[in-house]
């Protein structure tokens, strides 16, 4: 609980100083023929997807991408179908090899490892789950989730009992020696989960888990990873074209858009200070009163008003300091540790309703793509 | 030939698909027009053939000089050949050792691990019937020689499907070399391995291996690189070795396709076992073939409905192995199913059985010849109003075969070029219509002109009967459920019986001569191509059927303008399939009086005149390979638009 993190968020703040787990820069990849000379060259790196292929019959499915994943954080990957999302995950552990850049793992170049390295890293630093699932379909449950076990050679009997207990955690208990063609979507999903946990990774990948089940599914898996996230606190990088599913488990979302990272920063920030039309757009629909939090929307108080009014937490939604607020009818104070931080009244609540363009609150705001 | 083109002209071919095929043919009448004065006679021209009959020979002969001297048999071939033998001595003296109640509880016991009860009590009734009628020695013959081929096919299969489903390099290489053997007639696999071995079982086992392997290659490739990439990329993110990923994923997920491989592979090593007699493979073939020559029906039938039975037996337990249900309770293991086969085994020894006892034959041979011998006296002519079954062979002869063959041979060689030409690059890309028209052309270089015409008369004579009779059945099966139940254990039967077997119930029928080879080749085709146009017509996207009926078409209008036309390719992939197996049965038709190539085929074996017999079988591998081309659709069309 670092009191000098600049950055609003609405969980408890992780730690920045600590290295991060991921740290990727100036990160390419080029699908096509001698693909190196793409991000080499500065003016084809300027054209667009069609000139580039006109140009060279390349796509750039990933361009010139940085950000740090820190370690216990949600890191969310969003962008519409072909944004290069997969390609990017798939970059971090190399199953696509990248064109250009550097990527580290806990300061280790993941770029620069030979392939026992990067086969170690694949078995016990970075486990994937994949939008299909992608189970062996002639082994059973128990034998699916320990075959991450099973590849690093852990014996039977070992890898059968650890993978039981995960496959207890992710509540599948009883159908251990079904096959995945006797399961259901979202539960085929648990598997996937299943596998990747048992590994005991360092961070978990997630590439659009859970795109291909439907909405009630959908919402029991996202509480079900918002819940190991909570007990567990491992890393995430989590791929997913939903806005919703972004804001509801991301502590930071990068949002791309052709193969670059257009904005970066907590829920908050995507929505409540876009960083161009394109996101504007994307972020039009979402109910800003639940994203927003009151450390946003809040004034500095005037004298008088940090002594009396509802009390609210920095973290609070808008929709809770409206609801606040229209109770008794009187601006809410936002306080944290007992200091009165600012007030929220009707003009900010109903600014940040109607999409007014919120002053920045007190305390810088840097995106940390601006840093 | 006309018969060849009518799926493509009968299809509603668009507006600019139409210019094509005619700025095609404009563009070959061209070429005609302009090599016009080079080109005149009728059959092809003496100064345009080479002879290969001194060389051929001569190598031969060299061959039989050294097989017993040169380092190359000696520490080659003579190796492959001496463990061959061996190997089919040691299962021929494994089977006998087991005795047949050993070898009836091994098949039944195996057929119930895999497939449950019902085929094992199927499996045990055939062994015995094999038993019954007095043909349980060649049996095991040629099970003892189909086990050491299918051994060895699924080793060479295995391995070079591998390689193709591991290197997309040695998949372009190998894909269309194994397409092209699968095409080509059993026939002329024979020659090339009787010039290097020599007749006898050595002969016949490679030639069975050559012959088998392809399947099994191919559906290994397919099932290797048809793995799900998404499975695969979810194994090698949990850090699997090249190793790992090949035995815990890739093998597995390819099981289906393995398992079809092996299915296909035991089919086709059954069928050329059975031809293989021919080159001395012995056992139930070389019964058939022997009592065919003396035109002994009930012996040929007494040694057919053992490879009948084989046949469906072995089909049925491989298929069932892989298909998806057989993950059932099983009902007994390996070491139980070992323990009976041992026992049973152990007990004939001790009563002295091993060997079918020879007052439990049924000889069947007689009271058939009986029936035989009646049926020439009073159904082969004479007949009033119908005629009799020579009679209709003789006319069919007279007023069918002749007339294309007639035909065929007036046509000057050129016209001949220039048509399959059209054909093949209408119906399909400028490649296949040039290796269509080299091959072709190969067979007039090889002198072998008339005797192919012949043939090919012969084929096309049956591939017309086959499409009238396939696609019209076919139709009825596709627009009718009954019809398509009643007919499908009639077709699984007749689809899985070997090449060889067609040949007894003509020739009971017709006699000998070139309309039994003919029938024999009508019948053994059908089944693939009413088959294929079944399914064809059914797969045709409901929503246009539901869209036309909505219109208010007819059924004769949806069939005409709605289903035919969507199932183009399948149409034409019948006429593919029946032109290559009526071909493999036309040529074995040679043993029964078809005359022409198979003759020339059999004719060399028989005489050790084998330059004779290598030429027809260049021959046939190039009348295979056109026919092939010819009729071969277009298979994908990328390239400019995507
Ligand atoms: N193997 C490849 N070869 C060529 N181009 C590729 C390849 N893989 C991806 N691309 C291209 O890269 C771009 C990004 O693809 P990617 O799969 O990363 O998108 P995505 O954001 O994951 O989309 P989706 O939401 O549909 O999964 C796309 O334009 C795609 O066509
Ligand atoms: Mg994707």
């Amino acid at each position: 609980m670092s009191t000098t993190t600049p950055v609003p968020t609405r969980k408890p703040p992780t730690a920045q100083d600590e290295a991060p787990v991921f740290s990727v820069s100036g990160l390419w990849k080029v699908f096509g023929p001698k693909p190196e000379r793409v991000p080499a060259d500065p003016e084809l790196g300027a054209l667009d997807a069609a000139e580039l292929r006109a140009r060279t019959g390349c796509t750039a499915a990933v361009r010139d991408v940085s950000f740090d994943v820190r370690k216990g954080e949600v890191f969310v990957v969003m962008g519409l179908s072909g944004s290069g999302k997969s390609t990017l995950v798939r970059c971090l552990t190399r199953l696509i090899e990248p064109t250009a850049g550097t990527i580290a793992i806990d300061g280790e170049d993941v770029r620069a490892m030979d392939r026992t390295r990067l086969r170690e890293l694949r078995r016990h630093r970075a486990a994937m789950v994949f939008q299909h699932f992608g189970l062996l379909p002639h082994r059973t449950v128990l034998d699916n989730v320990a075959y991450g076990l099973e590849i690093q050679g852990v014996g039977k009997a070992e890898r059968r009992e650890r993978a039981a207990e995960i496959v207890a955690k992710v509540g599948l208990e009883g159908m251990e020696h079904r096959r995945p063609g006797q399961l259901s979507g979202g539960q085929r999903q648990r598997v996937g989960l299943a596998r990747a946990l048992a590994v005991d990774p360092e961070v978990l990948l997630f590439d659009e888990p859970f795109s291909a089940l439907d909405p009630l599914i959908r919402r029991d898996m996202q509480d079900e990873v918002a819940r190991l996230h909570e007990e567990e606190g491992r890393t995430m990088v989590f791929i997913t074209h939903d806005l919703s599913e972004a804001l509801k488990l991301g502590d930071r979302i990068a949002l791309m858009r052709d193969g670059q990272v257009v904005q970066l920063g907590t829920p908050e920030e995507i929505v409540g200070s876009p960083a161009d039309d394109y996101v504007r757009e994307f972020v039009r629909d979402v109910p800003r009163e639940q994203v927003l939090t009151a450390r946003t929307a809040m004034r500095p108080a005037s004298l008088g008003e940090s002594a009396e009014g509802p009390a609210l937490t920095p973290d609070a939604t808008v929709s809770e300091a409206i609801e606040a607020v229209a109770r008794t009818g009187s601006p809410a104070r936002v306080m944290d540790h007992g200091k009165c931080l600012g007030v929220v009244d009707h003009e900010q609540l109903l600014g940040v309703v109607a999409g007014v363009p919120v002053a920045p609150a007190a305390g810088p705001r840097a995106t940390p793509e601006a840093v | 030939m006309a018969t060849l083109t009518v799926p493509a002209l009968r299809t509603r071919t668009p507006a600019v698909l139409r210019n094509r095929a005619v700025g095609k043919l404009l563009l070959l009448a061209l070429i005609t027009a302009v090599l016009l004065p080079l080109l005149h006679g009728r059959t092809w021209p003496h100064h345009l053939t080479v002879s290969l009959t001194q060389p051929l020979t001569s190598a031969s002969n060299w061959i039989i000089d050294n097989r017993d001297t040169h380092p190359l048999f000696l520490y080659f071939f003579g190796y492959i050949s001496n463990a061959v033998v061996l190997a089919v001595r040691a299962v021929y003296v494994a089977l006998l050792a087991l005795g047949w109640p050993g070898v009836t509880a091994l098949g039944a016991l195996v057929a119930w691990r895999v497939a449950g009860p019902r085929l094992a009590a199927g499996t045990a009734v055939a062994f015995l019937a094999c038993g019954a009628l007095g043909m349980w020695e060649p049996t095991m013959q040629t099970l003892a020689l189909m086990v050491a081929a299918v051994l060895a096919s699924v080793l060479v299969g295995t391995a070079l499907g591998l390689a193709g489903g591991l290197s997309p390099r040695l998949d372009r290489a190998l894909r269309p070399v194994l397409d092209t053997m699968q095409v080509l007639p059993a026939f002329a696999y024979l020659l090339p391995v009787v010039l290097v071995f020599g007749i006898g079982v050595p002969a016949a086992v490679l030639a069975t291996v050559v012959y088998a392997a392809p399947p099994m290659a191919r559906l290994t490739a397919l099932g290797l690189r048809g793995a799900d990439p998404e499975v695969l990329e979810a194994v090698e993110s949990l850090g699997a070795t090249r190793r790992q990923r090949l035995l815990t994923a890739r093998i597995p997920l390819a099981r289906k396709e393995l398992l079809l491989g092996l299915n296909q592979t035991i089919m086709m090593a059954l069928s050329m076992a059975v031809i293989a007699s021919v080159i001395g493979a012995g056992g139930l073939g070389d019964r058939v073939y022997q009592a065919l020559s003396t035109v002994d029906v009930g012996q040929a039938l007494a040694a057919g409905i053992p490879i009948v039975l084989l046949a469906v037996v072995l089909d049925r337990v491989t298929g069932a192995a892989g298909a998806d249900g057989a993950k059932g309770p099983r009902t007994i293991g390996w070491p139980y199913a070992l323990a009976v086969t041992a026992a049973a085994a152990l007990a004939a020894r001790l009563l002295g059985v091993l060997d079918w006892p020879n007052g439990w034959s049924v000889q069947i041979a007689a009271p058939v010849n009986r029936a035989v011998d009646w049926m020439t006296g009073h159904l082969y002519s004479g007949v009033p109003v119908i005629g009799g079954t020579a009679d209709w062979a003789a006319h069919f002869t007279t007023w069918v075969l002749d007339p294309i063959r007639d035909g065929l041979q007036w046509l000057p060689w050129w016209s001949l070029l220039l048509i399959v030409a059209a054909l093949a690059w209408v119906i399909g890309t400028w490649r296949t219509a040039l290796t269509a028209v080299l091959a072709m052309a190969a067979i007039g270089v090889l002198g072998v002109w008339e005797p192919s015409l012949d043939t090919l008369s012969q084929v096309l004579a049956a591939v017309a009967v086959t499409l009238v009779l396939g696609f019209a059945t076919g139709i009825a099966a596709a627009r009718s459920d009954r019809v398509e139940r009643a007919l499908r254990p009639v077709l699984d039967v007749f689809q899985t019986m070997p090449q060889f077997v067609y040949l007894i119930p003509v020739v009971a029928l017709f006699g000998v001569g070139r309309a039994p080879a003919v029938a024999a080749a009508v019948v053994y085709a059908l089944p693939a191509v009413i088959r294929i146009t079944t399914q064809g017509l059914r797969q045709v996207d409901p929503a246009a059927l539901e869209s036309a009926r909505s219109l208010g078409a007819t059924g004769r209008q949806q069939l005409w303008q709605v289903q035919l036309p969507l199932a183009r390719r399948a149409l034409l992939l019948a006429v593919n399939q029946g032109v290559v197996l009526v071909l493999a049965v036309v040529i074995i038709g040679g043993l029964v009086g078809g005359g022409s190539l198979g003759y020339n085929v059999a004719f060399g074996l028989a005489q050790g005149d084998l330059a004779t017999g290598l030429v027809a079988g260049a021959a046939i591998v190039c009348l295979g390979l056109m026919l092939d081309r010819v009729t071969q659709p277009t298979e994908r069309r990328p390239g400019k638009g995507a």
